[in-house]
């Protein structure tokens, strides 16, 4: 929407449910050829993610191969009725991204599901079906103002702390504060209202 | 169902991966008992996904696909695991939380216990209080944040009743008198920042024993 896409990866881009088929490939039969194409779709936008965040473009590379070979380990666990493919690997990209002596636990904190008893299984009261999901947060999105859209990138997808975004939109840093406020709460609305 | 949620603020730092570490532990728990939030989560989760995919791409640099080729061919995919359930059980003499080691049950007025959650990192203390019913737990307020969730049994205070799976996300400035639910004892898990002060006559007694 505000973020220009890179022109030459037009043709190259795939639908969530082709990018899901590449993960369980891998898992299924270890599939090269479905990793190289994950990789090509992934690890630029990851580099890309991870340098709008801050890491320097070295850094940034690293983290990216990292985080696909990661995609590789763990492919087995992804579900397609739990998260898309895209979503899976921002938690995976986010995971890394934290500092490595927190690492391992935060990991396992940001996984929802990995508590400490392995039964009973609990029902998923609220969780909906990730095609679902999916397209009710694409329909949050659009509906958020530019400047909503702007906070919630760079507080929540970049993980920005308030004060440097202040001074990157050149705002008071109480004005920041509010606004990610506000925008939050309008996400949750929208995503609430979208049922 | 929780009727009491953490700030969506607090749930998209979080998600973010930007929330504190012992305050992470506090969500994490209240995630397990709230599928609304549980949602709420997972739809950020989603929408990170949906901003990686429109993010400018920055071209990795020359062999790089091929290196990691090279690389996951002598990587194994880790068979399936057991996918956990979001239950979370509180066991009086569990020592770990969500793989944090727990100390002691410690003593610290009557009717009221108090157990560190050992978590390395911050300027938060996150500890876990367990209380008998009926309690009315000194009046108190303190410098930071304050993020309680409650595990078992229920407090009330001016905000309302909170019951197991509720959180309470308290600014700093904001007077607690809260009152333990008759029925059963009530257990908190609680990670706060700067310093707790109580503020009645019993409270100010006993504030130089609590190091909490």
């Amino acid at each position: 929407m505000h973020d220009r896409p890179m022109r030459t990866d037009l043709k190259a881009a795939k639908s969530p449910a082709e990018l899901a088929q590449l993960i369980e490939a891998i898992a299924a039969s270890q599939d090269c050829a479905a990793f190289a194409a994950l990789f090509d779709h992934f690890a630029p936008r990851l580099k890309g993610f991870l340098m709008r965040a801050g890491a320097p473009a070295a850094g940034a590379e690293e983290l990216a191969q990292e985080a696909l070979l990661t995609v590789w380990r763990k492919a087995a666990q992804f579900d397609r009725s739990r998260a898309g493919a895209a979503a899976w690997i921002f938690t995976i990209a986010r995971n890394l991204r934290i500092d490595g002596a927190r690492r391992a636990q935060r990991g396992k904190l940001l996984d929802i599901e990995a508590t400490e008893e392995a039964d009973p299984p609990a029902p998923p009261d609220a969780l909906l079906l990730a095609s679902e999901r999916e397209q009710r947060v694409h329909a949050a999105l659009e509906h958020l103002s530019e400047d909503q859209m702007c906070v919630v990138r760079l507080s929540f997808f970049e993980g920005k702390p308030h004060a440097d975004i202040a001074t990157e939109l050149a705002l008071p840093l109480g004005t920041v504060k509010s606004r990610i406020r506000l925008a939050m709460n309008r996400l949750r609305e929208l995503l609430g209202d979208l049922t | 169902m929780s009727r009491h949620h953490p700030k969506d603020t607090t749930l998209a730092d979080y998600a973010a991966g930007t929330l504190g570490e012992g305050r992470s532990l506090v969500v994490a728990a209240h995630l397990a008992m709230c599928g609304q939030c549980h949602e709420f989560v997972s739809a950020l989760e989603e929408a990170g996904g949906q901003l990686l995919d429109r993010v400018e791409a920055v071209a990795m640099s020359e062999g790089a696909s091929a290196r990691a080729l090279e690389r996951v061919a002598g990587l194994a995919v880790e068979p399936k695991a057991v996918r956990p359930s979001r239950q979370i059980v509180w066991r009086a003499e569990q020592d770990k939380l969500l793989g944090y080691d727990l100390g002691p049950w410690r003593w610290i007025s009557p009717g009221l216990h108090y157990r560190a959650v050992n978590v390395p990192q911050g300027d938060t203390r996150v500890f876990m209080l367990k209380a008998v019913p009926g309690l009315k737990i000194p009046a108190h307020k303190h410098t930071g944040t304050e993020l309680t969730c409650v595990l078992k049994g229920a407090f009330i205070h001016e905000s309302g009743r909170y019951a197991a799976g509720d959180c309470d996300d308290a600014d700093q400035e904001h007077e607690h008198n809260p009152v333990i639910d008759e029925g059963e004892e009530c257990v908190c898990l609680v990670a706060m920042q700067g310093e707790l002060q109580f503020t009645g006559f019993f409270g100010r007694m006993i504030q130089p024993f609590i190091r909490i």
